[in-house]
């Protein structure tokens, strides 16, 4: 036990000589390293920064689909292509989902929540303020669904709704506006309690949502938050009717839907793919025309998923193709070093070092290079993963998602470190095989 | 008389494509304790091969050399690397040192690969043992700092540290002047007046008539053997020296 960590204390001495003697060398043919490192520099720095950039994107893509909901399925309804010869003459669209499919969803037993919403451009004014938003009909629920908050005020809650249908008497009248129509309408000023109109009816305000990014490439939903308000989706039936007139630069269109969207949350994450094939399946055979879409986020963070493995493939085929040129750089330079110092090596085994001695110290050497490349490789990969997102925004105003993760930067240190080892080899036996008496004559 | 270096018989043949050349043919010496031997003889004579296996460098292709207890004619690569390390020290010509080291790193090479831990008393010894050669103040230095005396100087610190059985010098003073010549050769009787066992290489006359013994070469084959009846003597042999260099010897982690 003492003998061998005496060994061990011996061999640490050598090690600790030749780290030295490596570091003085280093530092004394500064170019010549940089530029012998430079493979490992640009491998290590070029798996740092794509790392962060892929691990980036692909957080803030599953935060999308999180954030859409991963047990939820949304039902859309898609206006379908103009059928030109009989609809011709047809100035209003009528397509969609129903309250009749709404019904039928609800009864799959597998169905805990549910959020049925229309929407449709309106002008929103405050006395002669005036807001060209968008007029959502909804419920309660659409709260917990899009995990909105509020600044101020409530959310619409479920007394809002009528309990009768078709009591037109009993409408209630509340809105809840999105931060932007807020602002527009009431500046420097509560807009709880306050009135709007929305096409000749009042409003009250009850709440007020807080500054909230639409979500973005996620072509599922069709949500924009800032600029919307929100009414009791029996409110809106009964002062809207399912017809909504847009009015297009002079002309007039119209559409009859009766529920823009319906998002479906299911009660277990492992149903949700049986219960968007069930809704698939009815809408299929109740429906005549495609005016319809099922999206089901869930199967988008299997493709996000997947999307995520292909690039790490391709991002580890980039690495070891550029670390491998890095290795045979270290490898070229090495086998000079041992040409260049074959006197030096002559000395050492006259005083008595022994070939494994040898070896040693130019595989030291060889992975004092290539840590000190995996070193600086690390610290450009990582001060591209700061600058690039920073230029983007302030030159191009383009958002780079990058999340830094500590495993890549492990990674590919241990990889610079592995491929000194590997590369480093081959020169260091060379050096130790020389035959002493030839390596001295060496000049 | 303890005798160091005791070879028997010694042949080397290099084996050059179809061609062999016979190196040595037959050497057989013995060095005692102490002496001071000067190896002569023209070019091809074979004594650079005789010194390279005196210094366990290469093995002969027959014949035995038994260094101090050690029979070390057939002995596998890294034990004779363990025998240089402790039983021998190396002057060269051109000094050899390395140039990445400074004085004291140099001087402490042989206790590296001998197995011994660097610490505060070795690097004093080192220290030490450069005072005795005179480059006190230049202990920091680089080789490419020193003068071609300075830095053989060096190279004769670093063959005592190990406290060795034999030195061997090839043509120490080869590339120095005649005024620094005397001075390498005044320390390396100092050296042997301290119970050093030296054998030098030299084609020089006037160098091997500081030795006790010389030894001619020619062909392979030791020509005369015969002792030096009046070697040259060291100037000032100061006792202090002598005592110095024991003591730090005495020392000598083994």
């Amino acid at each position: 036990m003492a003998a061998s960590a005496n060994q061990f204390l011996l061999f640490w001495d050598k090690s600790r000589r030749s780290f030295v003697l490596a570091a003085r060398s280093l530092w004394l043919h500064k170019l010549r390293s940089f530029l012998s490192v430079l493979g490992i520099i640009i491998g290590t720095g070029a798996v740092i920064t794509l790392m962060a950039f892929g691990e980036g994107s692909m957080h803030d893509a599953l935060e999308d689909i999180k954030r859409q909901g991963a047990t939820n399925v949304i039902v859309q309804s898609v206006k379908p292509a103009d059928d030109s010869t009989s609809q011709r003459r047809s100035f209003i669209a009528a397509y969609g989902l129903t309250y009749a499919d709404y019904e039928q969803f609800l009864i799959l037993d597998c169905i805990v929540g549910s959020v049925p919403m229309r929407y449709f451009p309106q002008e929103i004014r405050n006395l002669h303020r005036m807001y060209n938003g968008r007029v959502v009909g909804t419920t309660a629920a659409y709260r917990n669904v899009n995990r909105l908050e509020l600044v101020e005020g409530r959310f619409l809650i479920d007394s809002d709704e009528v309990s009768e249908p078709g009591d037109d008497n009993d409408l209630r009248n509340v809105v809840v506006l999105g931060a932007d129509v807020a602002e527009t309408l009431f500046p420097f000023q509560s807009a709880v309690g306050q009135t709007i109109v929305l096409s000749k009816h009042h409003y009250v305000v009850v709440g007020v949502l807080k500054d909230r990014s639409p979500i973005t490439n996620s072509g599922g939903s069709a949500e924009e938050f800032n600029s919307d308000v929100y009414i009791p989706l029996s409110t809106c039936r009964g002062r809207f009717g399912e017809k909504v007139y847009i009015r297009q630069s002079g002309s007039r269109s119209g559409e009859q839907v009766e529920l823009h969207q319906v998002t479906l949350t299911i009660s277990d994450i492992d149903k949700v793919r049986d219960a968007g094939a069930v809704i698939r399946d009815q809408l299929e055979r109740s429906h005549l025309k495609r005016d319809w879409r099922v999206v089901v986020p869930l199967d988008r963070i299997e493709e996000a998923r997947r999307a995520k493995t292909r690039g790490m493939v391709l991002l580890f085929v980039i690495a070891s193709i550029s670390l491998s040129v890095g290795g045979i750089g270290i490898m070229n330079i090495m086998l000079a070093t041992v040409t260049e110092r074959t006197r030096e090596i002559g000395i050492r085994r006259a005083l008595g070092a022994k070939r494994s001695d040898i070896t040693l110290q130019f595989l030291i050497e060889a992975v004092v290079q290539t840590t000190a490349g995996g070193i600086l490789g690390a610290l450009a990969g990582i001060s591209l993963v700061f600058i690039v997102p920073w230029a983007g925004e302030t030159l191009f105003s383009i958002n780079v998602p990058a999340r830094l993760n500590h495993e890549p930067i492990i990674l590919s240190m241990s990889v610079a470190i592995l491929v000194g080892i590997v590369f480093g080899l081959y020169p260091a036996f060379r050096a130790s095989r020389l035959d002493p008496i030839e390596a001295l004559r060496h000049d | 008389m303890y005798p160091v270096v005791r070879i028997e018989h010694l042949t080397k043949n290099y084996y050059l494509e179809s061609v062999t050349v016979r190196a040595l043919r037959g050497v057989t010496l013995t060095v005692n304790q102490g002496d001071f031997v000067a190896l002569m003889g023209p070019s091809g004579s074979g004594k650079s091969t005789l010194l390279n296996l005196l210094g366990c460098l290469d093995r002969p292709t027959d014949g035995r050399y038994i260094l101090g207890d050690d029979d070390v004619s057939h002995m596998e690569d890294d034990r004779l690397s363990e025998i240089r390390s402790r039983y021998l020290g190396f002057i060269f010509q051109s000094y050899n040192l390395l140039p990445q080291y400074t004085v004291v790193e140099n001087i402490e090479v042989p206790l590296l690969y001998q197995g011994c831990r660097i610490n505060e008393k070795t690097q004093q010894r080192c220290i030490q043992l450069a005072q005795l050669v005179g480059l006190g103040d230049r202990l920091d230095h680089r080789p490419m700092q020193l003068s071609g005396g300075q830095q053989q100087r060096v190279a004769i610190a670093r063959a005592l540290v190990n406290d060795p059985h034999v030195i061997l010098a090839d043509e120490p003073t080869g590339n120095l002047d005649s005024k620094t010549s005397d001075e390498i050769m005044q320390m390396l009787i100092r050296l042997n007046d301290a119970g050093k066992t030296i054998i030098m290489v030299t084609h020089e006359n006037d160098i091997a008539a500081w030795a006790k013994r010389v030894v001619r070469m020619r062909d392979g084959q030791i020509e005369t053997d015969e002792r030096n009846a009046t070697p040259k003597v060291a100037q000032d042999v100061s006792s202090a020296f002598v005592a110095t260099l024991n003591s730090l010897l005495v020392d000598s982690v083994r």
